[in-house]
This record gives structure tokens, C-alpha cells and sequence, in this order.
């Protein structure tokens, strides 16, 4: 598993801090775009990870069993 | 000794003597050591009694029920406890003794109690309990954080039990589109080979536990389905120390075998198990879409808030900028007309000088008026170009917004695949703002359908 892992709960910590830095009213307006951004890309690949399949994860569980 | 009797004239004494003095029913505890059923619907047993070391035996007979009989006690005692009549069984009932002149001595069964079976498991049941909580161990696997995405799991499970197939065509099936990888572990999930391959199966998942989310335990249901296997504490403690969740679905509609206790959780059936994992995917899912929304929503107001305040400094900036413009015109005109007066001084007193000088004068004072009309130039190109500039940076900071703004723009939500939800107008965030018969919109990036919440 040389590909770089997603880590879901990675990415919901940090979908989660983006929205407490914007509930605190710490982040700026300049950086506010490009966070927003970064909080729907995250989003849509939590969803990826849910709903499609990944042949390398399927190829260990066959090894496994 | 002169009188000889035949083998059956003493069989028949045996009999008659034994009939005498043992003529009643009986209620005996013994434990089932092998059972058959013949081709006829007889039951057949060998029943035995422990000593304490629950190795060695200390009696054994034969016993039988007839089949007329055990059409009735059999599914009587099988719904009552939830368990077959199967060896290893410690049972109650109610016999006559029997003496056959060829078979010889036997009893004959004609009835057992069931709850005698169920206090007997019971007992057994919180016998185990109470050593691991002793050992401090009851609620280890229950306290693991179980996985926010339950995605990878290890099924312990007999191949071709329905229990299995069920379990993962229903995951397969689920109607949300997740995805399950699922590897299993083929293990006998009744008789006595049940705890040697659970726990064979539970140490090859514990060197393979960083590839896996949680453990199921299932199998088929049905009367088939003893719980007393799985009240076993090498089972149960394997479980309190396994690293990962532990999920069952034994099978069982009654009561909770051991493993279910120690369980992370233990449910019912295999699909039960399944649904339980679809539920856990689901929760993910929602909690990731209300996270976006609030990031949506917390950002438009920020981004409201900003567009507000640039709206009211332009405001402002446009009359400030025209003053300072005309004040800055008022000063150049004083200055111009400064100089023009100068010049017509100069111009003055040179025409009560001699004309040789005069020229030099008019000369020189028409060199100064230009030489500072220059400079009054590009004062003023200085101030238009600082001021173009200056102009320049807020325009862009005003697009910056617009950008934004766009990016959050509800419109382009809805196009990005995000519905909105609103009641007489209102958009919804929470399921608490809605009630039974309440009729919801639902927009779409292509229009909007009314639903209403059952």
C-alpha cells in the first residue's frame, strides 16, 4: 500500500477545524475562499471513500480470507 | 440347591422384583452423553452423572423416549430453552424403570422440564460473567472507540451458513451505494469443535487487526442454533482483549449467550448486524453533509458581513475622493492666479525700465510662468495616477468578494448537488424544525418537488 492513504477520520478532524476557525470568527477573509474550497474537496473524498470501491483494499481482503 | 430356573424365569424375577419395589414415575437429573433418533422417531440415550472433576463418570443408564412421546417433548423443550437436546446437555425429566429380558435395564422418558436446563445454563451463563468481571476484564472490547466509517470487516462465520449469505447480500444490497470489504474467516459455528475455531479464527484476525475496522460473529438462526456454544470464557475473554469492536448476531431470539455480552454490541440476526453497519455509514455521511453546511452558511454571513462593509466604504470613499479633487483644483487655481498677478507686477514695473532691460524681463518672467506651469502639470498627473491606483486596489478587493461570494451564492450550491429544504419558505437545518404532516420543498439544481414527512 505504497499510494498514499485517506484517512476518513483525517479528513472530518479537518473539515471540523475549518468550521470551528470560521465559527470563531478567527478566519479571514482572504484565506475564506480557498478553505471553503478546501472543506468541499475533503467533503467529496470522504464521500469516495464511502461509496466507491478500491481494487487494492479488495485484493488484501482476498488474500485474507 | 436342587431348583434350576431358565435365564428368562430369572429375567423374569429380576423383572417382576424390580417392578415391585421401583413401581412410580421418577424426576432424575443426569447429563445426555449421546442421542440418536431412529428411523422410526424413537429417541435413544445415554445418560450419565458426573463426579466433581467433570471427567470421571460416576453412573450411566440407558433411557428411551418413545416416539409418541417425543413428538411432543422435543419441540416443547426446544422453544422453551432454545436449545436442542444434544449431548453435553444436563436435563430433568421423568422416567419409569424398565427391564427388557434382552436389553436389559433401561428408562423410559416421558417427559423433561426445560426449566431445569435454562436455570442449569443460567447458571452456567453467569458463572462466566462473574470471572471476567472479576478478572476486570467484562467491558474491555465494549470500551474500544468503535469506527466512524465501519468500512473493513473480518466475518467469523461458517461459508455456506444462510446466516453468512444474508449478512453480505444485505450489505451488498444497501440502497445508499456503500461499500463493505469483507474477508471471512471459515469456522464451525456449533458442536465442539465451535470454541477451537473461533478462537483459531480470532488469532488470525489479531495479526491482521491494522487491515480491519471491527470483527462480526454471525450465523444462521433457527432451533438449530445452541446458544451454549458460545457461552464458553475462553471465547468471551479472547473477545474482552481483542483490539478491535466485536459485533455478534448469533442468532438467537431468547436469550444472550456469553460472547453477546461481551460484545461491542450484540444484535440479533446477521442482517441486524448489517443494518447496524449501513446505520453507522449513514450517521458518517449525514454528520460530513451538516459539517458543509455549516461551513456554507457560517461563510456566506462572513462573506455578507465584508460585502457590507466594502459597500459602505465606497460609499464614503466616492464624496471624500471628489473633495479632496476640488480642493486640490482651488489650490492650483490660487496658485495660477498667484502667478499671473506676479507676471503682471513684473511686467509693470518693467515699463518704467529701460527698454534694454525691459526685453530681458518680459523674457525671463514668460520663462518663469512656464517653468512653473510644468511643474503645476505634473503635480497634477502625480495626483490623478496615485489616485487611479489607489482606486485600482479597491476595485480589485471588491471583485475578490464578488468571487467569493459566487463560490457560496445558494444558486451554485444547489448546482454543486446539495438540495435545500424549506417549510412555508423557510430553509430548514435541522430535522427538530419539522413535524408530522408538515409539507417540505426540496430544491433541486432543476426545480423543486413538495414531499411531506410521514
Amino acid at each position: 500500500m505504497a499510494k498514499k492513504e485517506f484517512s476518513f477520520n483525517q479528513a472530518v478532524n479537518e473539515i471540523g477545524k475549518i468550521l470551528r476557525e470560521i465559527e470563531s470568527g478567527e478566519m479571514d477573509v482572504d484565506r475564506l475562499s480557498a478553505e471553503v474550497k478546501r472543506a468541499s474537496e475533503l467533503i467529496r473524498q470522504c464521500q469516495k471513500k464511502l461509496k466507491t470501491t478500491e481494487e487494492e483494499i479488495n485484493a488484501i481482503f482476498k488474500d485474507l480470507s | 440347591m436342587d431348583e434350576r430356573l431358565s435365564l428368562t424365569e430369572l429375567q423374569l424375577i429380576i423383572k417382576d422384583s424390580l417392578y415391585m419395589a421401583l413401581p412410580d414415575m421418577y424426576w432424575v437429573i443426569a447429563e445426555i452423553a449421546e442421542i440418536k433418533v431412529n428411523y422410526s422417531g424413537h429417541c435413544y440415550l445415554e445418560l450419565i452423572e458426573k463426579q466433581n472433576d467433570n471427567v470421571s463418570i460416576s453412573a450411566r443408564i440407558r433411557g428411551v423416549i418413545w416416539s409418541n412421546r417425543y413428538r411432543f417433548v422435543k419441540p416443547f423443550f426446544e422453544n422453551s430453552t432454545g436449545e436442542s437436546l444434544r449431548e453435553g446437555l444436563k436435563i430433568l425429566f421423568k422416567a419409569k424403570i424398565e427391564y427388557h429380558e434382552i436389553y436389559g435395564l433401561s428408562l423410559v422418558i416421558n417427559d423433561i422440564d426445560p426449566a431445569f436446563t435454562m436455570g442449569e445454563m443460567a447458571i452456567r451463563r453467569q458463572q462466566i460473567m462473574k470471572r471476567l468481571e472479576q478478572e476486570g476484564v467484562l467491558t474491555m472490547n465494549r470500551d474500544l472507540d468503535f469506527p466512524t466509517v465501519p468500512q473493513r470487516i473480518a466475518v467469523i462465520s461458517s461459508a455456506n451458513a444462510a446466516g453468512y449469505n444474508d449478512f453480505i447480500t444485505h450489505l451488498r444490497e444497501n440502497s445508499y451505494g456503500y461499500v463493505f470489504y469483507t474477508a471471512l474467516f471459515d469456522t464451525p459455528m456449533q458442536g465442539a469443535d465451535t470454541q477451537a475455531g473461533v478462537l483459531r479464527s480470532l488469532d488470525r484476525i489479531a495479526l491482521n487487526t491494522d487491515n480491519f475496522d471491527i470483527v462480526v460473529i454471525i450465523r444462521g438462526g433457527g432451533s438449530q442454533a445452541d446458544l451454549s456454544w458460545f457461552d464458553n470464557y475462553d471465547i468471551a475473554f479472547y473477545i474482552t482483549q481483542f483490539p478491535v469492536p466485536v459485533l455478534t448476531g448469533i442468532g438467537h431470539e431468547k436469550d444472550l449467550s456469553v460472547t453477546d455480552m461481551v460484545a461491542w454490541q450484540a444484535l440479533k440476526t446477521p442482517t441486524a448486524v448489517a443494518d447496524f453497519l449501513i446505520e453507522c455509514m449513514v450517521r458518517a455521511e449525514d454528520q460530513l453533509h451538516e459539517t458543509g453546511r455549516a461551513i456554507i452558511d457560517m461563510s456566506s454571513a462572513i462573506v455578507e458581513q465584508n460585502k457590507n462593509l466594502v459597500e459602505s466604504s465606497r460609499l464614503k470613499l466616492i464624496p471624500l475622493a471628489k473633495m479632496s479633487v476640488s480642493e486640490f483644483r482651488n489650490e492650483l487655481s490660487d496658485i495660477i492666479i498667484n502667478m499671473i498677478n506676479t507676471g503682471k507686477e513684473y511686467l509693470l514695473k518693467a515699463r518704467l525700465i529701460p527698454e534694454n532691460q525691459r526685453s530681458r524681463l518680459v523674457s525671463g518672467s514668460v520663462s518663469c510662468l512656464s517653468v512653473n506651469k510644468n511643474s503645476v502639470q505634473s503635480v497634477k498627473k502625480d495626483f490623478s495616477s496615485g489616485y487611479e491606483v489607489f482606486l485600482g486596489i479597491k476595485r480589485n478587493e471588491i471583485a475578490g468578494y464578488e468571487s467569493i461570494l459566487k463560490v457560496l451564492d445558494p444558486e451554485n450550491v444547489v448546482k454543486r448537488g446539495y438540495t435545500i429544504t424549506s417549510l412555508k419558505g423557510r430553509i430548514i437545518k435541522s430535522v427538530n424544525e419539522l413535524s408530522k404532516d408538515d409539507v417540505i420543498d426540496t430544491r433541486f439544481r432543476d426545480g423543486s418537488v413538495s414531499s411531506k414527512i410521514v
